[in-house]
């Protein structure tokens, strides 16, 4: 999936478009996770989009992972499209079937062994394909999906937690994380490895010039249609709000958005807005149909797992 | 306005953004409820609401409000922004009915036992989709066919809470009706919810047009069947006849029976009643030969005091009768839609207010068209008219005009042809005049009936004053 599927359109129906475009008609198999996985539940959770933003704000922490964004892709010409491909790629790794994942997979991969460079803060060499880098991406997308629930969404038991962060091992494997318990280099495949994983690598964040700008960026769109700015900036808000307090801190913001001394928005609040943008997203082409798909493969596997 | 909210104000103009992209995938958009036949039911039934957390999931975080912004809007088709009209289509779009287990559980939960228990037959399978429930056959112990609509449970409350963020609903409702004043609708959105979630409330409605029109030649009203009624659950006769669209393929004249029976139930029940039923929906009539019409669904009344009745009844003697431009204006600025001393000459304002009364400023047949209706509609939301900067629709009438243009563009469809004017000057409280056409002539024997009753529900002066809610006068 690339930026030129969803030409020229606002953030929002470029999203929207991915989604459609993700969810497949006529799968050859379930994936790498399957109708009855939590995985699927919290990809479709009402909270995915500030799940996703949160995700973006804490990924841009990393001075290596950052360098290879800035140094390597277009996003600060057209940030839009690297959303939409970003998230069409998470919903075609986590709804596709096994053939549409892996080749998705590839082309990331493939992208990746061209996005090398020294970073001109730290002065270290990176590269995109270094299983350290994949892994903090992964897990930071894998923490703001639980954290972005528990707030806003359906939350998990502590066991579907375990296991969502187990099932995702298989998302970090596809795009090059070794196949390896966390111990022995592999993504971390528990809530306890997940927070120790976020412990170790604390020392290695830090902020630039790189990083303000994409936080201005995410929390503030400018390609967003302007009709919805209001609206984003309670996601904006949710998403701050829902950042590990050291986040929160090595950013500058406050509590509940980014302006120091905000107050969190509350959680009602929030889901309305999401509603609202939600019933927009039902009005774009084709999303109804696939969340319809979804709806009724999860539905079966549930009455499946019944029997 | 106190409005702690205000974060979210212009935002979700998001309905406003499609507009740019919707329309063109419209016509090739494949809806997977659209399917045909077996496998629609079998989607249906595979996609429903098991849960009051599905309820939840799928009319709470607003959806179920925005589906009322919807409705609401939907009564001024040129009012209402085409993209948003696009997604609040999709929105009922993705609703399903609830699974029989489901609403099986809310019969349960409020007459106290299961519907087979209740019910000597009950029909799991839905007949119809109301806006925040659905509607079921059954027959009762004593051999009764009735309809039971179920409401949704958990709505009431999800929708509740929605509608605490008067913020966010103030920016949908300007997103969806740019054209509309906004705080007058807000107070009405309010109202109509609080109403419709409130199956008690219906049912008297639905009892009191019931009383009404019991014993009319050709409107009919379902009755209550009260011991199986509750705030959730509301049991009625079952009503049979064609629907909206196959009895426009029937012959003009038993079309044209059919709009004179809708036209005289709405204004007979506003001058008799003080009462407007709010919902002219096609789905909202079962029509039979010879003109008779079942009335369904009393979810959407308005009452009016006398007061408010008295300057639009004022307006349209003035201009249709004793054809006095500047009486009109009087009634006019006496019900707040005019400014008083707004600099227009009288003339100009009779004449932008000429085509609302139309259809009964003279006696004779007329015909009521699409084009007529669609007329009307656009002067109504027409802001470079002359008038635009002096005129406004006060509140108690904001939801009326609505409900007239829904009915205006149902005889419009119906292309009804009828001495419009002629079955006015019956019903006119100033006129009051003999039948003039033969539904007429059958009316006598129910009118002589509820006039007694009739002047028992309006008391005050001038109790039979009222005109229709338009300031155009049917």
């Amino acid at each position: 999936m690339t930026a030129e599927v969803f030409p020229e359109a606002g953030l929002f129906q470029r999203g929207a478009a991915a989604f459609a475009a993700s969810i497949p008609e006529h799968p050859d198999d379930d994936g790498f996770f399957g109708p009855g996985s939590v995985t699927w539940r919290v990809h479709a959770d009402l909270s995915a989009p500030v799940s996703g933003l949160r995700s973006l704000l804490l990924q841009a922490l990393h001075p290596l992972a950052m360098a290879g964004v800035d140094q390597h892709s277009q996003w600060r010409d057209d940030p839009g499209a690297r959303f939409a491909s970003t998230s069409a790629y998470v919903l075609t790794t986590t709804y596709g079937d096994r053939a549409a994942a892996r080749a998705a997979a590839a082309r990331v991969r493939k992208i990746h062994d061209w996005v090398t460079g020294t970073d001109s803060v730290t002065g270290k060499a990176y590269a995109a394909s270094d299983p350290a880098l994949l892994i903090w991406v992964h897990a930071a997308m894998v923490d703001s999906g639980l954290a972005a629930a528990a707030a806003y969404g359906t939350a998990l038991t502590p066991a579907e937690q375990d296991q969502y962060v187990a099932e995702m091992t298989v998302a970090a494997e596809l795009v090059g994380v070794p196949h390896a318990r966390y111990a022995d280099g592999g993504a971390p495949a528990s809530v306890a490895e997940l927070n120790a994983y976020l412990d170790a690598v604390r020392p290695s964040l830090t902020t630039s010039k790189s990083t303000a700008d994409t936080a201005a960026y995410l929390l503030n769109p400018l390609d967003i249609e302007p009709e919805l700015t209001d609206a984003f900036q309670v996601l904006a808000a949710a998403a701050v709000a829902s950042l590990p307090d050291w986040a929160r801190a090595m950013y500058g913001f406050g509590r509940g958005g980014p302006a120091p001394g905000s107050v969190p928005p509350e959680r009602d609040e929030v889901r309305q807005v999401l509603g609202v943008l939600d019933a927009v997203y039902l009005g774009e082409p084709g999303v109804l149909e696939a969340r319809q798909r979804l709806t009724l493969r999860m539905r079966a596997a549930e009455q499946a797992q019944q029997r | 306005m106190n409005e702690p909210k205000l974060r979210v104000s212009r935002g979700l103009a998001a309905m406003r953004l499609a507009a740019r992209g919707g329309a063109r995938y419209a016509v090739n958009a494949p809806r997977l409820f659209a399917a045909a036949g077996e496998r629609r039911q079998q989607l249906r039934d595979d996609l429903a609401l098991r849960t009051a957390q599905d309820v939840a999931d799928t009319l709470g975080t607003m959806k179920g409000v925005l589906m009322k912004i919807g409705q609401l809007a939907s009564y001024v088709d040129d009012g209402i922004a085409p993209p948003a009209r696009r997604i609040l289509g999709r929105l009922q779009d993705s609703v399903p009915p609830m699974s029989p287990e489901l609403a099986a559980g809310v019969i349960e939960a409020e007459l106290g036992a299961r519907p087979e228990r209740i019910f000597k037959e009950w029909d799991p399978l839905p007949i119809a989709a109301a806006s925040i429930g659905q509607v079921h056959r059954a027959i009762t112990a004593d051999g009764q066919a009735v309809a039971v609509k179920v409401q949704y449970p958990g709505v009431a409350e999800t929708m509740a809470a929605d509608l605490g963020n008067v913020a966010l609903i103030r920016s949908l409702l300007k997103m969806a009706v740019p054209s509309q004043d906004v705080t007058s609708l807000i107070e009405e959105l309010r109202e109509r919810i609080g109403e419709e979630l409130d199956y008690v409330r219906e049912a008297e409605h639905q009892r009191q047009f019931a009383a009404y029109f019991d014993g009319h030649p050709t409107a009919r009203v379902p009755k209550i069947i009260d011991e199986l009624s509750t705030a959730r659950v509301m049991t009625s006769e079952l009503a049979d006849g064609a629907r909206f669209a196959e009895m426009l393929s029937w012959s003009q004249e038993e079309k044209d029976l059919a709009a004179e029976t809708i036209y005289r139930f709405t204004f007979r029940s506003l001058y008799g009643l003080l009462a407007f039923n709010g919902d002219p929906h096609p789905g909202n009539y079962l029509f039979e030969p010879g003109g008779r019409v079942t009335f369904l669904d009393f979810g959407l009344v308005k009452h009016f005091t006398p007061g408010e009745l008295d300057p639009l009844v004022a307006m349209i003697e003035a201009l249709c009768v004793r054809d006095d431009p500047e009486g009109f204006r009087r009634a006019m600025e006496e019900a707040d839609f005019l400014q008083r001393d707004a600099p227009i000459p009288t003339e100009v304002v009779t004449a932008h207010m000429a085509l609302f009364y139309d259809s009964v400023r003279e006696r004779g047949p007329r015909t009521m068209t699409s084009e007529y209706s669609s007329a009307v509609a656009r002067r109504y939301v027409d802001f470079k008219n002359p008038l635009a900067a002096y005129a406004k629709i006060p509140r108690p009438y904001v939801i009326v005009q609505r409900i007239n243009l829904g009915l205006f563009a149902i005889l419009g469809e119906m292309n009804a042809t009828a001495d419009w004017r002629g079955i006015s000057e019956e019903i006119w409280p100033f006129s009051q005049a003999p039948p003039s056409t033969p539904m007429g002539e059958a009316e006598l024997p129910w009118l002589a009936q509820t006039r007694s009753a009739a002047a028992d529900i309006a008391t005050g002066e001038n109790s039979a004053t009222a005109a229709d809610m338009l300031p155009d006068g049917r």
